[in-house]
């Protein structure tokens, strides 16, 4: 291992414990803003494997965070307790998954990320109207945990910077291995990546399961968090929306983009709604045009060029 | 012709877009390691003749025969992993990586199962860049190498692959004359060393005859002719396809007086 290598994981296990301690010394509303940013940053991860890494933009994600979120609700009224619904919840979205992915990843480009749309529409129709299981449009409630509030803030904090952690390390190695580099290859060139054997339609299947695992954990999180849930909530096309800009910003395609990315955004969101209370939509959209235009490869990106840039003058140096 | 030493036989291979037939009724074999010259005027179907061989268009009619199996109804994937693979007329790099990855990715989903593994495909790799004279490139992003080096990186990553037969389509295309004096030797070179058995398509006739054991002429998505470089130079079909029909009038007319 290279010092340069240890010194970065040193930082992370840092960054880890810092954040850790972090709710004793914040306000139990900026715990939950940060929870918040957490449970963005798992949903980004899951795009960012699809989109950053595969070039296959999911605009539909938030079935799955909504399949999550009932697949919980649904299973803790029955008595389920949750650490038995959380892979219900996940098998149930993989599921979903595989059998839609199936025929739509054939389409590409924006063709599949309006059918993703589609079919998030779809699921959304049928949880509203399934009023006997779901509870329909108005929603449906969780159990909720019998404890002082801020103790159980703080398991959620907990538990969704668990998650963010996990998802994070395991997008990591998934990235480095045979299958990343076979997901990576089909983003850069479908053709030239199925010509040199690697089965297009297998990997972009799997690479869509894992995206629904890490969403659909995030929505039975935030399920059980919120101890109510309805489908318009839930379902909303705005999460992907969102997450997507989170992803643009942090940098798709980089493993800390997501998670720099939701903190950018969501702290911003913070803000604007506080300075510009009628106008803060407005003043998120200018500065989503602004990083556009001027970061167009994202937070992390951008500093990766640099750096890179660095070492080559560095080199040049050298070899003069 | 034929016999235990055939690799790859093409047999009454179609294909058809409508009314066109790109490919029409094309047969020849290929033995074990032959460099075969695929020639033919531009739109005579060689690059729709090595889709339909390696699985990325749907044939309409006829069979490929692989190592004694019809491959014609497999996945491009499938065909590559067996060892028959193919470089792309214009390139087809994988963008945003660098060279190095560009042909990891070839070993690790190559012929050989055992390159599956990081390590070892990561060392062949390397084996390979070598081979083919990039390794000052190796770290470069493909986006920032020159268009020769492209198309040796395009060579090294279907090499990765450990392929038996290697449909080479047009890799001299946009070379100079000296850049493809290289690339001819390289690959001459490498056919030696790696036992490989090439399909050599090129519409330019001098960079095929001084490398080709034998050349099939496609025109109009027919084969005209099929025989040593000689034969078909010489034969008033080839010249007449190239050159148009006075032309080859005028040759004919001038062998009859000498």
């Amino acid at each position: 291992m290279s010092n340069n290598k240890k010194v970065n994981i040193f930082l992370l296990i840092i960054a880890v414990v810092l954040f850790i301690f972090l709710p004793r010394f914040l306000s139990g509303y900026m715990v939950r803003v940060i929870t918040t940013i957490f449970m963005y940053a798992v949903i980004a991860q899951g795009m960012n494997i699809m989109s950053g890494y595969m070039g296959y933009l999911p605009f539909g994600n938030a079935m799955f965070f909504g399949i999550g979120a009932y697949v919980t609700a649904i299973g803790m009224s029955k008595g389920l307790p949750f650490l038995v619904v959380v892979p219900l919840a996940a098998i149930t979205a993989i599921l979903f998954s595989i059998l839609l992915g199936l025929p739509v990843l054939r389409l590409r480009g924006h063709y599949f990320a309006i059918a993703t749309i589609g079919m998030s529409a779809a699921i959304l129709s049928v949880v509203k109207n399934a009023t006997e299981i779901t509870g329909g449009a108005m929603g449906t409630t969780l159990p909720i945990i019998d404890k002082d509030p801020s103790i159980v803030y703080n398991y959620f904090y907990l538990a969704m910077f668990g998650l963010m952690v996990i998802t994070t390390l395991s997008l990591y190695f998934i990235i480095k291995s045979r299958f990343g580099f076979g997901i990576r290859s089909i983003k850069a060139n479908e053709e030239a990546a199925i010509s040199m054997g690697i089965n297009t339609t297998y990997h972009k299947v799997v690479a869509w399961a894992i995206s629904a695992l890490f969403t659909s954990i995030a929505g039975a999180l935030y399920a059980y968090w919120m101890s109510f849930i309805a489908p318009d909530e839930v379902f909303d096309v705005m999460i992907a929306v969102n997450t997507v800009v989170i992803m643009l910003i942090g940098g798709a395609g980089s493993i800390l983009g997501p998670i720099i990315g939701a903190f950018i955004i969501e702290l911003f969101a913070e803000v604007a709604w506080s300075a510009f209370l009628e106008y803060h939509l407005a003043a998120l959209g200018i500065i989503i045009i602004i990083i556009v235009f001027f970061v167009p490869k994202g937070v992390s990106g951008t500093i990766a060029d640099f750096i890179k840039r660095k070492k080559i003058r560095a080199r040049k140096r050298v070899s003069i | 012709m034929g016999g235990n030493n055939t690799i790859l036989k093409i047999m009454n291979l179609s294909k058809h877009f409508g009314a066109l037939k790109a490919v029409d009724e094309v047969s020849f074999e290929v033995k074990k390691g032959e460099i075969i010259g695929l020639i033919g005027p531009n739109g005579a179907g060689k690059t729709t003749l090595t889709n339909l061989a390696t699985g990325a268009y749907s044939k309409t009619d006829g069979k490929v025969i692989f190592k004694d199996l019809d491959i014609s109804n497999l996945k491009p994937y499938q065909i590559a992993r067996m060892g028959l693979t193919r470089t792309f007329q214009v390139v087809k790099p994988l963008i945003g990586m660098t060279v190095e990855e560009n042909v990891l990715v070839g070993s690790l989903y190559g012929r050989d199962k055992r390159n599956t593994d990081m390590k070892n495909a990561s060392k062949r790799a390397k084996e390979i860049i070598k081979l083919v004279g990039l390794e000052s490139k190796k770290d470069f992003l493909v986006s920032d190498i020159t268009l020769p080096d492209l198309k040796k990186m395009e060579f090294a990553r279907v090499l990765a692959m450990e392929p038996e037969v290697v449909f080479l389509d047009e890799v001299m295309a946009g070379l100079n004359p000296t850049e493809v004096t290289e690339a001819s030797i390289l690959v001459k070179k490498i056919r030696l060393e790696k036992d490989l058995t090439i399909v050599y398509i090129e519409h330019i006739m001098k960079a095929v005859m001084g490398i080709s054991d034998r050349i099939v002429v496609l025109h109009h998505g027919r084969k005209i002719v099929e025989g040593t470089p000689q034969e078909v130079v010489n034969d008033p079909a080839v010249v007449e396809a190239y050159l148009g029909k006075r032309y080859a009038k005028g040759i004919k007319e001038a062998n009859n007086e000498g």
